[in-house]
């Protein structure tokens, strides 16, 4: 079913979506299916076009181009016409005028907003001052720098240990690199899991060879420091004394919904935000969808996040065919606990892509 | 490794500054030791907001033409950037303003028309210049430093530049624009770079010889200047204004003399009247000064007075487009002036080539004892490239034609002998015993007139056959051949600026299979019929690209050979894209047994 069709006398359907990643993808796909006359617009902060960001810590294994990680090619977008405004960071969104607010003082002007701008690694405030000692984890570029910085058989020290950052880890510990993780509440997010499980996790990790130090136990990390002459290039210090040293640092503490640019836009916001399973917001002309939204949940009457790729690529779809005037809704596609795979290494659900 | 060629674009509004940093970018490459070749495209007003862009094209080897699609491409004002946005090659690079003052309307920033398959480098240009310099005016240098922090180009040779470019304006300027660079080139180097643009390590450089940055008409300043430029006379014109302008400097620092004439038949009038006097003297103009230069052009052929004439030509007839680029006044060039007016026409194919035709024409001038019109264009005389010259001095005969020396007793001066070469025994007014007079009228041996029938036509043979010695004129390349040897499917005839653009659509061509071989033309009057005929004969079909309407070169060489030619006649007002041409060519090598057959 389509319900936008633009004829002579009706412009064509101006449809916004701010994220070029899963979702916005995923949602611009099916918008261009479902509404051929629609004018289909991604903005994002990225300069690359879309890629697969779960294959970044295959870069530490074999050289790869970011060529190869795109998703599709230039001419995809070109063929589907639609526009990639990149390296540009959405401000604001005004719901009154149906404008987005762009960075360069630019206003682009929708009839329909989808937002996907999933999220940002968090920090915990504590760290905020040592913000430049810390390697990020969330492009292709960050991802490089890393390479850049780590040594052969270099020390990684991980923060946190969300799935991210472990998912990183196993790779790096293939590559005979050393990984010291520095546990925290976040560490296995987004899994929730009980203090037994936690414990026979840490465990395997011990087991596939990574260092384990208790977060909590050292009282948290206060500072991080550059190393000194002859040690490795980043010192952690933790609350109670002692110290741990590393090429780099990561924090790996889960995501935060990255909404700023939507407080004053009338929307819900509590963390993420706020639709139904339909994708709808409070404001009938803008959707959200994966790592940015929270979805209500019936069984649970609560707004709550669903992680994980299958997820993400189902709200798009959903998305899309509701921006277009469908009526679908959300239904989990994805979900799972922790587990082993058949060498007793850690595995997980939020691992798995298509 | 690979060679380094790497085009950027900086385009802007006047007074943004978009040429001024494209000339620091090509000084600093080259003194880097990289070759360029670059050209900037401005409006014609004075100063007002009409869009500037400068290409520069930076090369491990001399390359001969621009690039269709630049590497990278920087937009310091989007409205005049956004059309030429498509003009950068897949992967490359797009860098913008990311924090402009004001608010821009929908659809006016470039990010929003930046194509899928480039690269975005979104930078708050005016931020960065008002932190490092306390405001927004040195937005072009930060960019300058941005890229070179990006594509990792040493720092000194730009900062050297902007000191020397900003030195007159004192040293807080000079300073102020350095930390902008500064700012730009911490804020490129922190950048990852996406693109696969790289600059390839240069070796070193070659003894004998210096390279050195010229445009054009700095060039043609400079062959005068080594061939020792006596005088100059001249009226400002576009796109010749600027070699009177250098000259203007140059000279009176030698002692020499350089006079702006009332109009340009006085600037003509003057050179001959110089060149009577024994001075080596020159005037140049474009095509409206050309037209008004056209009757004196006669007397000195009638005359046999040497003069040169730097004729740049730029889009007509009349006014025409002052600021843009045209091969058009080649007819004038060749037949302007009324009557048998014989001369010598060169055209330089290239920036070097001006250096070499301009100090050679005096040679060709005294030698023959004629004017010679060096022909360039606006692409050639403000384009710059590295020009190698060299270090053993300048490549000119100073004393092609002297004047003769004193008579003895009883000996009578024929000023216009009539001898096997046709050249006469030159003297100069006042040289013992070699008083002669001097006409527009058709004379005899002394100089007398005459309309005597035989002597009308033994003169008007003897100006015709004198001019033939210059096809092989010493150390003067005529024409010459590049590509495939012997039999080729096409062949390129090209003449002036647009050599540069063949020769590139034929390097393409060959790397593509097509054997495919190219001429240049740089003596048109006399025209080296041999050569190219011999050319043409080994081609299957001979294309002509040149930027006038009506194919006047092909039409010369139709004229002259009669052999047909495909024409390439275009006049976009700026240079004839290298695609265009290997369009024709692929297109010709499908079809050329066929185009031959009908
Ligand atoms: C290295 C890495 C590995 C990961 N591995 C896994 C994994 O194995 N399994 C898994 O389930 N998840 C993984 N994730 C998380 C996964 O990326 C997300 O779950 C999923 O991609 C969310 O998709 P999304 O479309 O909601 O948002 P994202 O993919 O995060 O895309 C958001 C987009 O919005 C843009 N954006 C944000 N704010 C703005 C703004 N103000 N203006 C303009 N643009 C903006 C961003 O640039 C980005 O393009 C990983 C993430 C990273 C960084």
């Amino acid at each position: 079913m389509t319900a936008h069709h633009a004829s002579p006398s009706v412009p064509p359907h101006r449809y916004v979506i701010i994220g070029n990643g899963v979702a916005g993808n995923q949602a611009a796909e099916g918008l261009r299916s479902r509404d051929p006359e629609g004018l289909v617009t991604i903005i994002t902060n990225n300069r690359l076009l879309f890629y697969n960001r779960y294959l970044l810590p295959l870069l530490f294994r074999s050289h790869k181009d970011w060529r190869e990680l795109q998703s599709h090619s230039a001419d995809y977008y070109q063929k589907h016409r639609i526009r990639v405004i990149r390296d540009v960071r959405v401000t604001a969104v005004d719901a009154g005028r149906r404008q987005v607010m762009l960075a360069h003082k630019e206003p682009i002007t929708y009839d329909t907003l989808l937002v996907a701008t999933g999220g940002r690694s968090y920090l915990p405030e504590e760290l905020a001052d040592s913000r430049h000692l810390l390697n990020s984890f969330g492009t292709y570029e960050q991802a490089m720098a890393v390479k850049k910085a780590l040594p052969d058989r270099g020390t990684v020290v991980m923060l946190g240990g969300d799935m991210i950052g472990l998912d990183l880890a196993r790779t790096l510990l293939s590559i005979d690199c050393r990984v010291v993780l520095v546990t925290h509440e976040t560490t296995f997010w987004p899994h929730q899991v009980t203090p037994e499980v936690r414990m026979e996790f840490l465990n395997v990790l011990r087991d596939m060879g990574m260092d384990v130090i208790d977060g909590d136990a050292a009282g948290g990390v206060t500072a991080i420091e550059p190393g000194t002459a002859g040690l490795p290039a980043r010192r952690v210090v933790f609350r109670q004394g002692g110290d741990v040293y590393g090429d780099v640092v990561m924090p790996f503490y889960g995501l935060v919904p990255s909404v700023e640019f939507m407080m004053g836009s009338g929307t819900d916001i509590e963390r993420g935000i706020l639709v139904g399973t339909n994708l709808r917001t409070n404001d009938n002309h803008i959707f959200a969808a994966g790592d940015v939204c929270q979805i209500w949940s019936e069984q649970e009457h609560a707004y709550r996040f669903y992680y994980g790729y299958q997820n993400v690529r189902a709200m798009g779809a959903v998305a899309a065919s509701n921006m277009t005037g469908g009526n679908e809704h959300f239904a989990i596609t994805q979900n799972g606990s922790l587990r082993r795979d058949g060498h007793g290494h850690i595995d997980s659900s939020f691992w798995a892509y298509d | 490794m690979k060679a380094t060629d790497i085009q950027i674009a900086l385009c802007g509004s006047a007074g943004d500054g978009t040429i001024a940093a494209g000339d620091i970018l090509r000084n600093a490459v080259a003194r880097a030791g990289y070759r360029v070749i670059s050209f900037d495209v401005y409006p014609p007003e004075i100063r007002g907001f009409g869009k500037c862009i400068s290409r520069v094209r930076i090369t491990t080897e001399q390359s001969y033409a621009l690039k269709r699609q630049s590497d990278v491409f920087v937009s310091l004002d989007d409205s005049h950037a956004i059309p030429h946005v498509g003009e950068v090659r897949p992967d490359g690079a797009v860098i913008f303003e990311s924090q402009p003052v004001a608010t821009v309307a929908e659809g006016h920033h470039i990010s929003g028309h930046i194509h899928p398959g480039h690269i975005p480098y979104g930078i708050p240009l005016r931020e960065l210049s008002e932190k490092s310099t306390g405001g927004g005016r040195s937005r072009n240098l930060v960019v300058l430093g941005y890229i070179a922090g990006l594509l990792g180009l040493a720092a000194e040779h730009f900062l050297s530049i902007i000191e020397k470019k900003f030195t007159k304006q004192g040293s807080e300027v000079v300073s102020r624009n350095q930390a902008g660079f500064h700012a730009g080139f911490q804020a490129g180097a922190a950048t990852f770079k996406l693109d696969n643009v790289f600059f390839t390590p240069l070796g070193a450089p070659h003894g004998s010889e210096q390279v050195v940055m010229l445009s054009g008409n700095a060039a043609v300043a400079q062959g005068c200047m080594d061939a020792h430029l006596d005088t100059f006379f001249g009226y400002p014109i576009t796109p010749a204004t600027s070699i009177m302008e250098r000259l203007a400097v140059a000279l009176p620092k030698r002692g020499a003399r350089l006079l702006q004439t009332e109009d340009e038949i006085s600037a003509m009038a003057a050179s001959i009247g110089a060149g009577f006097a024994g001075a080596r003297a020159a005037t140049a103009t474009s095509g409206p000064g050309l037209a008004l230069m056209s009757e004196m052009i006669g007397l000195a052929t009638m005359a046999e007075v040497p003069c040169v004439v730097f004729v740049s030509q730029r889009g007509g007839p009349s006014t025409g487009m002052p600021t843009k680029t045209e091969q058009s006044d080649l007819n004038a060039a060749l037949y302007g002036s009324p009557g048998d007016s014989q001369h010598i026409v060169i055209a330089p194919t290239n920036v070097e080539g001006c250096y070499r035709c301009a100090g050679k024409a005096f040679e060709m001038a005294e030698r023959y004892q004629t004017p010679v019109i060096v022909l360039l264009d606006l692409y050639l005389s403000n384009r710059y490239e590295t020009v190698t010259l060299a270090v053993s001095g300048p490549p000119f005969n100073l004393n092609a034609n002297k004047p003769r020396p004193r008579l003895e007793a009883g000996e009578v001066y024929k000023r216009y002998a009539l001898t096997d070469d046709g050249i006469s025994p030159r003297a100069i007014p006042g040289d013992a015993g070699c008083m002669h007079v001097i006409t527009g009228l058709e004379h005899n041996e002394l100089g007398r007139p005459s309309d005597q029938e035989e002597m009308h036509a033994a003169m008007s043979r003897k100006r015709h056959d004198k001019l033939l010695g210059a096809l092989q004129h010493p150390d003067f390349t005529v024409s010459k051949r590049f590509g495939d040897p012997g039999r080729v499917k096409v062949g390129l005839l090209s003449w002036g600026s647009t050599f540069g653009e063949c020769l590139e659509a034929m390097f393409m061509a060959q790397a593509e299979g097509i054997p495919c071989a190219a001429m240049k033309v740089v003596m048109l009057a006399p025209f080296p019929v041999q050569p190219v005929a011999d050319f043409m004969a080994d081609c299957d079909v001979v294309l002509v690209p040149e930027c006038n309407y009506e194919g006047q070169f092909a039409h010369l060489v139709q004229g002259i050979l009669a052999k047909p030619v495909v024409r390439l006649s275009r006049v976009p007002g700026s240079p004839m894209p290298v695609e265009a041409i290997l369009g024709e060519v692929r297109r010709l090598a499908r079809g050329a047994v066929t185009a031959i057959a009908s």
